[in-house]
């Protein structure tokens, strides 16, 4: 693959799980893809990210992967952004308007125009300054 | 034309330096305008700072390590993953998972940003101890 291809295929990934497009991803991972995150301390399989991507927008009414900063190399590449989310409520009635950012850092392994390991590197810390508070009872939220 | 192997010299002589307490090489490996972002602040920290911090490190930690480095280069600059390992005074050996990309100009690193997960922090510093009243 060279620069523009591996490229190409970094925002086909980035904007597919913007999009909740399921078949994009599918076809831009390797069937034997490894996810590695470092706050969890373990690796995961495609198939796993294919099953719970709809659990990990519990919550979040849109989520863009912004300030993307791409740099390739010969057999991957490196990405650096920033995920902004707004957050609504888990029946999606009641939005809350909070507004999450997590920075995030991927480096990416690629073979025949797909990925084949993806190491992710963010900050758990941050996670709670993500979701925002819950919806307060009053508002009409779970109690 | 990209020279790969030059950035992977810098690379490995900026860890190294680290790793030796070697300071005059880890300087040499900063370029003047040198900035230093860090994940768990998201705030770029300036050359003389980062130094300061890192020669602290030299002078308090009994041992620095970089296991396990898996390095890429890319135009105008590299990306290296590693587990940091560091032995403190009392014994205790912490560990993180750190990945560092960096930007170099002219041979020199001129921005770095560096990521890991201060949610496990206790990992790398060791448990929190509590203080006694005798302190």
């Amino acid at each position: 693959m060279n620069q523009y291809e591996t490229r190409e295929l970094c925002n086909a990934f980035f904007d597919a799980y913007e999009n909740g497009r399921l078949d994009v991803l599918e076809r831009v991972l390797a069937d034997d893809c490894i996810i590695s995150h470092n706050v969890f301390g373990r690796e995961t399989t495609k198939q796993d990210n294919l099953t719970k991507y709809p659990d990990s927008y519990v919550g979040q009414r849109r989520r863009t992967y912004n300030d993307r900063i791409v740099n390739t190399f010969d057999d991957g590449f490196v990405i650096q952004y920033t995920l902004n989310g707004v957050q609504y409520t888990l029946n999606g009635v009641m939005h809350t308007g909070h507004k999450g950012a997590l920075w995030i850092c991927i480096v990416a392994r690629c073979r025949d125009g797909r990925i084949t390991r993806i190491d992710e590197y963010m900050d758990s810390s941050k996670f709670a300054a993500w979701t925002g508070p819950p919806r307060r009872a009053a508002d009409g939220g779970p109690r | 034309m990209r020279k790969d192997w030059q950035m992977l010299e810098l690379c490995d002589r900026f860890f190294d330096a680290i790793e030796h307490k070697d300071y005059a090489t880890l300087e040499a490996c900063y370029a003047p305008e040198a900035v230093i972002w860090h994940s768990h602040d998201c705030l770029y920290q300036a050359r003389a700072d980062n130094l300061a911090m890192l020669k602290k490190g030299m002078e308090t930690l009994a041992k620095t390590r970089f296991k396990d480095r898996r390095v890429r280069v890319f135009e105008g600059g590299f990306v290296q993953q590693h587990t940091i390992h560091v032995t403190r005074a009392d014994g205790f050996v912490g560990h993180i998972e750190v990945c560092f990309v960096a930007y170099v100009r002219d041979g020199m690193i001129s921005r770095a940003y560096e990521y890991f997960d201060t949610g496990q922090i206790e990992k790398f510093i060791g448990p929190r101890r509590e203080r006694t009243a005798t302190t």
